[in-house]
């Protein structure tokens, strides 16, 4: 009775009439491997199900605004996730979203967007706007989401810091 | 006598290095230029994730690596490899957690299928499965042979993750610390305040790891002495019969 293993089906167990006897060892070997075996298939179905999600799609989660421009017909008004800096003052809040432009070293692109921006939506900071083309060579983008990607710089508020003669407040 | 004092100090002064991130992270370093409020999640996040991959994945890896070496092979690596995993999940789920946390106000989203995020989550789902792989496994040399074979194989994503900034187009930013030309990207106060947060996390990973080490440990020889219980028993029934 102290010797039983859970009452898995592959476990063979001689009858003993005095409990006595001895017992055969349980054929575990197989049976650890059907189960390893299982565990990594599920393993691998899920990492494929995650990769599925956007990185096989590409492992780029964004075109930049310079290289949108510099191959503007391959992207023709397929939806895509644009990346650029805001143009400073060209902000213009609207009803359904906001306006603005994003900007790259080579050029702008003129973005509308609907729906409430990001907390941290400002000009000068780093956007990703979801979205595509209104036409196959407009310049004007239509996003329906804008996410902003802060940089990995962090500076501490401080007012009464003084700044160094190259501008830098570190 | 001093290993006995650095045992006991060890946790008191983890819960110490806790409490002075938390004082110095919600109250004393100003808020950032950009972020404001926000970026006090980097004394969090970035220490939690910096145990979750490299602390104790890395941990379980060596270990691992450790068993499957002849000359090191023993149980106390078999079983500090599963312990560190055990902690590693915890670890690898608040990384997610807080990142979320931290993405939606700053980002807009809680969670976008970049190459950070995604193996991170891959990750998780690794270390969730070298777990499944040891419950999958009754004899405990194959247990532990598999499950360090394992280990080792998927510590690949670990660098995977933390190059995934530089090697491809991410939301999540770049590395404020670790990044490729050594430049630090946060000074001052909030320099610090991250230094201790690291220092005071992987303080805790070490302290989790100690208890759950000790708990294995206690639950191997409860296993044990069930077994010898069972053959006296055994025996007294054989006896009466």
């Amino acid at each position: 009775m102290f010797f039983q293993s859970g009452g898995e089906d592959d476990v063979s167990v001689t009858d003993a009439p005095n409990g006595l006897s001895p017992v055969a060892p349980p054929a575990t070997k197989k049976r650890n491997r059907r189960r390893s075996i299982g565990v990594v298939a599920v393993l691998l179905l899920a990492i494929v199900a995650l990769l599925s999600q956007g990185v096989f799609h590409s492992l780029n989660f964004f075109e930049t605004v310079d290289q949108v421009l510099a191959k503007r017909a391959t992207f023709g008004t397929q939806t895509m996730h644009l990346e650029g800096v805001v143009k400073p003052g060209s902000i213009v809040r609207t009803s359904s979203g906001a306006s603005f432009y994003v900007t790259g070293s080579k050029g702008e692109v003129f973005v509308t967007s609907k729906g409430t921006p990001p907390q941290l939506f400002q000009d000068n900071i780093p956007v990703v706007v979801v979205g595509s083309f209104t036409t196959k060579t407009s310049m004007n983008f239509a996003g329906t989401q804008i996410m902003v990607k802060h940089t990995a710089s962090y500076i501490a508020k401080n007012p009464k810091r003084v700044k160094a003669s190259n501008g830098s407040v570190r | 006598m001093m290993k006995q004092l650095s045992q006991r100090l060890f946790g008191p002064l983890t819960l110490v290095a806790m409490g002075v991130t938390l004082v110095l992270g919600l109250w004393v370093v100003p808020p950032d230029q950009v972020q404001g409020e926000l970026a006090r999640l980097v004394y969090i996040h970035p220490s939690v994730a910096w145990v979750a991959l490299y602390v104790s994945f890395g941990t379980a890896a060596i270990a691992s690596a450790l068993y499957l070496w002849k000359r090191t092979r023993s149980d106390v690596m078999d079983r500090v490899a599963n312990c560190a995993m055990e902690v590693s999940v915890v670890f690898i789920a608040l990384t997610l957690i807080t990142g979320s946390i931290w993405g939606r106000p700053a980002w807009g989203v809680w969670w976008v299928w970049d190459a950070r995020l995604t193996s991170s989550a891959i990750l998780g789902v690794l270390a969730l499965g070298y777990l499944a792989l040891r419950r999958a496994n009754d004899d405990v040399q194959l247990r532990a042979r598999r499950s360090a074979v394992f280990a080792v194989l998927v510590a690949i994503n670990v660098p995977i993750i933390h190059f995934s900034v530089q090697w491809w187009k991410t939301l999540h930013q770049g590395a404020t610390v670790f990044n490729s030309n050594r430049h630090l990207l946060i000074h001052g106060l909030q320099a610090w305040t991250l230094l201790i947060s690291f220092i005071a996390f992987t303080m805790l990973f070490f302290w989790l790891l100690r208890y759950r080490y000790r708990l294995e440990v206690q639950r191997e020889n409860l296993a044990g002495a069930s077994v010898e219980e069972a053959l006296s028993a055994r025996r007294r029934e054989g006896a009466q019969s």
